[in-house]
């Protein structure tokens, strides 16, 4: 039995090296093929990605390309700036944020992607989001031996497990479990000061476009409720719809929150005041019939930038929704110092920007 | 031949009691929508409200829902207007504000904004830049008409080939685009009047009624464009100066109407057919009943789309092709004769 079993182990290694000799030999002819051919033996995770499917990952991946800037967020805080050799096309638009990789390989963006353009860099990886682009990239990427890994990193509840899942890839698991020990200990902090509340303020979220609001299963609803917010939308049927002017009116809100992607420079980052901001406020504020609202009467309509409300600085934006929503809370919170510890620490650039009115 | 004539009055006088029919169900429509909401202000509440000072009821009728109404009905009048003028001076039942590239062009208007407009675009710039336009692609087509001959094949074929340009434009736009940019865009294109408010009304409603009585006053030589250009021309019509001029009232129309929100699809094109299957073809009856029953139609799907799925809003343009597809459909099979 033993002896059989001993057999085998002895056939099955011989095969083994017979199939790598022969991938050195007569594989395709880059070395990194050769390579990844005897990692796909040697070296080959699972992770779970961000829609819950069980995927295969042949390690190293020492050659990255990276088509969002949430996903983009987290490589570069896990020290894995070195990584990639290609990027979304729309990094340009934000190069304060972006100092050292804005100048990397543009390989198009999630919507659409230039296949050509990735396969001439010869990544190890594409990084990218759960849905988009479609399913046909891995069929395209695969016969040149480049893996798709889905992860989104925009929502804050899957955050920490997807931080974590890209450390093992990219064998980077001691900064991950930092990060990830960091996004967790913030949330716990949280709901613990949430713990002592009783009633929740009633939250009127509105997008960019004037009256569509975050309803259930939007990430807006997500970063309301953890915050200890009541979203006057929860109970709407679908995720981003437009309400009704009058619904917002008589559903007399508490606090409103206002998400904006508008900058006068190229992103939050950049801005060095907060006239933009405070004009997007006044105009809220003026709308018709919005006197009658108890948020407008007592000056609780907030504007936040998009940077800190979902993605990897979804915590940051959480954490100024407690503030504004329990103004009795706001000594335990301190946002700012989050986001400064955030970018210095974990994104190792300065901290700048305006990204909310009124703080 | 006093037989004729006196059919002729006859005829008249119930084409003008059809109008006031329209008129008065307009009228009807326009109440049920005050009296409708995703609040809490029901029927009398809101009559009650309407000649009240002040209060959160009377806001709420006077800011929010009355400038709806207002707008619905001035764009379901543009658009039903300029409709029926196209429709006459191209001499093709398709034809349609949205024939000539009007809509893809003030489309294109709104996209530049959103994207370009230094981020802090607002309302009146993306409306400036829509209303711009939609005139630069009739002009476009008044260039081209000039060059060549004022013919309606050459202003259609123009009118497409401007209507496929400039949504390349927008398309290539949108591809450049953020996901909150292009959530924007797509939201323009479905058409909506929430953004409105009196001084939008204000501004589309002298745009739109400006050129009424001119139109009003062509509707004969309308009238006689429909027989064709010859035709028109040996009874005494100036063929061109009336093609270029309805192509420019009635885009300047369009524009007004659609620059404040967004694309409304199939009301030009419809709210023609519709007047000229209950009120025929004479186009000093058919240019205001086009405009009534684009009104009613628009006000209608507005009425629905915010109040049948209350508190969320159905975008305007889904809804007018949701209720006036099979309403022209039924009016298409019931009608015993042809009306073109």
């Amino acid at each position: 039995m033993n002896s059989n079993h001993g057999g085998r182990l002895f056939s099955t290694g011989i095969v083994v090296f017979a199939i790598s000799i022969g991938a050195l030999l007569f594989g395709r002819d880059t070395p990194a093929e050769a390579t990844r051919s005897l990692s796909t033996i040697a070296e080959t995770i699972r992770i779970e990605d961000s829609k819950g499917v069980s995927v295969a990952v042949r390690l190293p991946v020492r050659r990255l390309v990276v088509l969002t800037s949430d996903a983009l967020e987290i490589v570069r805080a896990l020290g894995a700036v070195d990584f990639v050799v290609g990027v979304y096309s729309d990094i340009e638009k934000n190069p304060l944020f972006w100092p050292t990789l804005k100048d990397r390989p543009k390989v198009g963006s999630w919507k659409a992607i230039n296949y050509e353009r990735v396969v001439e860099l010869h990544p190890d990886a594409v990084l990218c989001y759960a849905q988009r682009p479609g399913r046909e990239m891995e069929k395209k990427l695969e016969p040149f031996g480049i893996q798709v890994i889905r992860l989104d990193f925009f929502r804050i509840e899957r955050l920490a497990k997807e931080i974590e899942t890209l450390g093992r890839i990219l064998e980077r698991e001691k900064r991950a479990g930092a990060l990830s020990a960091w996004y967790r200990r913030h949330l716990h902090h949280q709901r613990d000061m949430l713990k002592t509340i009783t009633a929740c303020p009633r939250v009127y979220i509105e997008g960019d476009s004037n009256y569509h609001t975050a309803g259930p299963g939007s990430g807006g609803n997500d970063m309301c409720l953890l915050a200890g917010g009541c979203n006057l939308a929860a109970k709407l049927s679908i995720p981003y719809p437009e309400v009704s002017p009058e619904w917002v009116v008589t559903g007399d809100p508490d606090v409103i929150v206002k998400i904006t992607t508008r900058s006068i420079c190229d992103s939050c980052y950049s801005m060095t005041e907060r006239t933009p901001l405070k004009n997007i406020s006044d105009r809220l504020m003026a709308r018709p019939a919005w006197r009658h609202i108890g948020a407008v009467k007592k000056g609780r309509v907030h504007v936040i930038a998009n940077e800190i409300w979902t993605g990897p600085r979804a915590i940051i934006g959480t954490s100024y929704l407690v503030k504004w929503f329990y103004p009795e809370l706001s000594t335990e919170f301190d946002p700012e110092a989050l986001h400064r510890e955030y970018l210095e620490s974990f994104q190792g650039i300065r901290h700048q920007g305006i990204y909310v009115y009124p703080e | 031949m006093q037989d004729i004539c006196a059919q002729y009055r006859g005829a008249g006088t119930k084409k003008r009691l059809i109008l006031l029919g329209l008129a008065v169900v307009l009228f009807g429509v326009a109440l049920a929508a005050i009296s409708q909401g995703a609040s809490s202000v029901g029927f009398f509440d809101s009559f009650h409200a309407f000649f009240k000072a002040s209060g959160i009821a009377h806001d709420i009728v006077w800011e929010l829902r009355l400038p709806r109404i207002v707008m619905a009905i001035l764009v379901g009048c543009g658009l039903g207007l300029a409709g029926s003028v196209f429709q006459a001076i191209l001499k093709n039942p398709l034809a349609s504000p949205y024939t000539l590239g009007m809509a893809s062009s003030a489309g294109f208007g709104a996209v530049l904004a959103i994207i370009f407009g230094g981020g802090w675009c607002g309302h009146y710039l993306i409306a400036g830049s829509a209303f711009f336009f939609a005139l630069l692609a009739s002009l476009l087509i008044l260039g081209i008409a000039r060059y060549k001959s004022a013919t309606p094949e050459t202003m259609i074929l123009a009118g497409i080939a401007i209507m496929f340009l400039f949504s390349a434009l927008s398309s290539f736009l949108q591809y450049m685009g953020t996901v909150n940019e292009v959530h924007e865009i797509v939201f323009w294109f479905f058409g909506s009047l929430s953004k409105v408010g009196w001084r939008e009304i204000g501004i589309a409603a002298v745009m739109i009624l400006v050129p009424v009585p001119v139109l009003l006053k062509w509707s004969w030589d309308f009238n006689l464009l429909t027989a064709g250009d010859e035709s028109a021309t040996a009874l005494g019509v100036n063929v061109i100066k009336i093609r270029m001029g309805g192509v420019i009232f009635a885009s300047l129309i369009t524009a007004a109407a659609i620059c404040f929100t967004g694309v409304i699809g199939f009301i030009g094109l419809v709210a023609p057919h519709i007047a000229r299957m209950v009120i025929g073809g004479d186009h000093w009856f058919l240019i205001p009943g086009s405009a009534l029953i684009g009104a009613i139609l628009v006000l209608t799907a507005d009425t629905l789309g915010r109040t049948c799925w209350a508190p969320q809003i159905i975008p305007l343009g889904i809804v007018t092709a949701f209720i006036g597809v099979p309403f022209f459909f039924y009016l298409l099979m019931k009608k015993k004769r042809e009306y073109w």
